[in-house]
């Protein structure tokens, strides 16, 4: 469907995109997720014909793309700052492209109904943009998007300038709308939430470069290096000596934590590497489980569905990083006390060779 | 209270100054100042010579041209230097100089290309295009003065379209790029409509100014029929009929006044679009 081949831009001396390659399905909806400055709008804008790639190819359909200008491409764009046009009414808004593109007059009508009808917008349609809300403006930005019937639809941080509550009800009306109408949609976002919660798939971008790509689990649970494993939630990482055990897919670690078992698929890919785990795996133990280390509390916080720790083992020193814990149970203890927890095993990741 | 008082040395300078002017030609267009008394003898005079009407036709066609001349010779550059250009300071300081060449020089200068022996007849004459010269200087229609009003006055248009244009976000141009706009019709459907202010402002005052203006169409206007501020000089001046060019200029004022009302009358549709697209009676 949407083909990335071997994509590089630079600004300058500045490497936007760093041969970037990466296919979107019909129908899929995929998120480039990175941080400010990663490249991901650049290599959106790519896509929409607003950049030209120094080199590399765009594929939608079997057609290349690249060499076409936006107008005359089939993408459709849902800016950060919705773009509206803020002289025409929302129908008007809407029916943009299809002036363009020269649909009979009773057709745009046809069309326009439909996308005020999914959309909820049928009551605003002939309000100027001024009048709306931003909830509403980034629906009828969308509509307008829709109403083009895309070979793909992308959104550039389409909720940014919403508050956190409508953030989250967009969110799911874009969602449902993609997956209802089937729409291939490249999305990006600096949120890491909103990559998680929408995205079948989610490219991971940093410094230009693809760190990892894969399901919303894949990034979260099994992240290849210490960037993804930081930039996606919260984690924790050790320099970790591995060492190979009887049993199959087993290894002891030593760490800053003491030693540990992890059961991993994947073999680590040498002696010393960096391991993580996610704050919500280690729970407090019970009795004599597998996997127990203590660690003395250096912070607290009750956040109502979760209490955070903060706390550092006998083994790290005072430079380095704390543990961090959340735990779905109230805990009971105090601030210099020391608490003991299990790690299950295989929640235990093996990341990049440690370089020294 | 005290806020009118802080109101005064502002205000209060612009009413006396100008209400005092404006006082002084009403009461003399009427004649109340004078030893016979109020009368509409002036107005009746003046608005029964046929001169003034060919001078307020002329005068209209001249600010009319010259003010839509120079706005749509202002938009293309003004869209030329929203793109990132090599040596953009220099070329804008170029384009702004007409507004530093006062008019009567300015006229003199334009007399000087078109004249019947100038650059522009010599220059044609020696390429063998004319065999004899043109006598293209005060013509009737004032063409000249036309000509001369674009070149002083796009500069000012250019200033006001393109800060309107250059604060007009690029992500929107990109939305209408996009959605299949070609450049004709982000222009027409994008550019235009919001930039309808500055489109107007620019109009009315070029068209105020050229309607006023004495130094163009005294020295390259036409010979056979005066523009209103030249008629008024005349009139006051040369026949020393103070009170009838108390008329004219009191007639320019409210030519000035009725047409900024037309014209963003006539502009004003082209701002929003929010007719309805679905009828009223839309059944799917």
């Amino acid at each position: 469907m949407l083909q990335i081949k071997n994509i590089r831009k630079c600004f300058d001396d500045y490497v936007a995109s760093d041969d970037i390659s990466f296919n979107v399905a019909a129908g899929e909806f995929v998120t480039l997720l990175g941080p400010s400055g990663c490249g991901k709008t650049t290599l959106l804008k790519m896509i929409g014909g607003f950049h030209k790639a120094d080199s590399g190819e765009i594929w939608i359909n079997g057609k290349r793309i690249d060499h076409l200008r936006p107008e005359d491409r089939n993408t459709a764009m849902c800016f950060q700052s919705y773009a509206l046009f803020p002289h025409l009414s929302v129908s008007h808004n809407i029916c943009f492209g299809l002036v363009q593109k020269k649909v009979p007059a009773s057709l745009q009508r046809d069309y326009l109904a439909e996308a005020l009808s999914q959309v909820g917008l049928e009551l605003h349609k002939d309000k100027l943009p001024s009048q709306l809300s931003g909830g509403q403006q980034q629906r009828v930005a969308l509509a307008r998007a829709m109403v083009m019937r895309p070979d793909v639809i992308l959104f550039d941080e389409p909720l940014s300038n919403l508050d956190a509550k409508l953030r989250e009800s967009v969110r799911f009306e874009i969602k449902s709308l993609q997956k209802k109408h089937n729409l291939t949609t490249v999305y990006v976002t600096h949120d890491q939430a909103e990559a998680l919660a929408m995205s079948d798939k989610i490219i991971v971008l940093n410094s230009g470069r693809i760190e990892q790509e894969g399901s919303p689990e894949d990034i979260y649970y099994r992240p290849v290096n210490r960037f993804v494993a930081d930039f996606i939630g919260a984690a924790n990482i050790h320099k970790a000596k591995v060492s190979k055990m009887e049993q199959v897919n087993h290894y002891k670690v030593e760490c800053d934590l003491g030693e540990l078992v992890v059961e991993s698929e994947e073999a680590p890919v040498a002696e010393y590497v960096y391991i993580c785990w996610r704050p919500e795996s280690a729970y407090r133990a019970q009795g004599t489980e597998e996997n127990r280390f203590s660690i003395k509390v250096e912070n607290l916080a009750f956040l109502g569905n979760v209490t955070d720790l903060f706390g550092r083992s006998g083994l790290m020193d005072e430079a380095e990083n704390n543990v961090r814990i959340q735990l779905h149970k109230l805990l009971h203890t105090q601030i210099g006390a020391s608490e003991e927890f299990v790690l299950p095993k295989n929640t235990i990741r093996f990341l990049e060779e440690v370089v020294s | 209270m005290k806020t009118v008082l802080l109101l005064i040395p502002g205000l209060g300078t612009i009413v006396f100054l100008m209400g005092s002017a404006l006082y002084t030609i009403v009461i003399q267009s009427f004649g109340i100042d004078s030893e016979f008394g109020a009368t509409l003898i002036y107005w009746s005079d003046a608005l029964h010579d046929p001169i003034l009407y060919r001078s307020i036709h002329y005068s209209l066609r001249t600010s009319i041209l010259g003010s839509l001349g120079a706005v749509v010779l202002a938009y293309p550059i003004a869209m030329w230097l929203k793109n990132t250009i090599p040596g953009k300071t220099a070329i804008v300081g170029l384009l702004r100089a007409p507004m530093f060449v006062p008019g009567l020089v300015a006229a003199f200068l334009l007399i000087n290309v078109i004249s019947f022996h100038g650059i522009l007849n010599e220059s044609l004459l020696a390429l063998g295009i004319i065999d004899k010269p043109m006598r293209i200087t005060n013509d009737k229609f004032g063409w000249s003065v036309v000509i001369l009003q674009i070149w002083k006055n796009t500069p000012f248009a250019l200033i006001l379209l393109s800060s309107s244009i250059n604060s007009i976000r690029s992500d929107v141009l990109d939305a209408s790029a996009d959605l299949g706009a070609s450049r004709w019709a982000n222009f027409w459907q994008v550019v235009f409509p919001l930039t309808i202010p500055a489109l107007q402002a620019a109009l009315i005052l070029i068209f105020i100014g050229a309607l006023g203006d004495f130094a163009f169409a005294s020295i390259a206007g036409s010979r056979n029929v005066y523009s209103l501020s030249v008629l008024m000089h005349y009139t006051a001046t040369a026949y020393y009929e103070w009170e009838k060019a108390a008329v004219i200029g009191l007639i320019i004022m409210l030519l000035s006044a009725f047409s900024a009302v037309v014209l963003t009358l006539i502009t004003r549709p082209f701002a929003n679009r929010t007719k309805a697209v679905i009828p009223a009676d839309y059944k799917g």
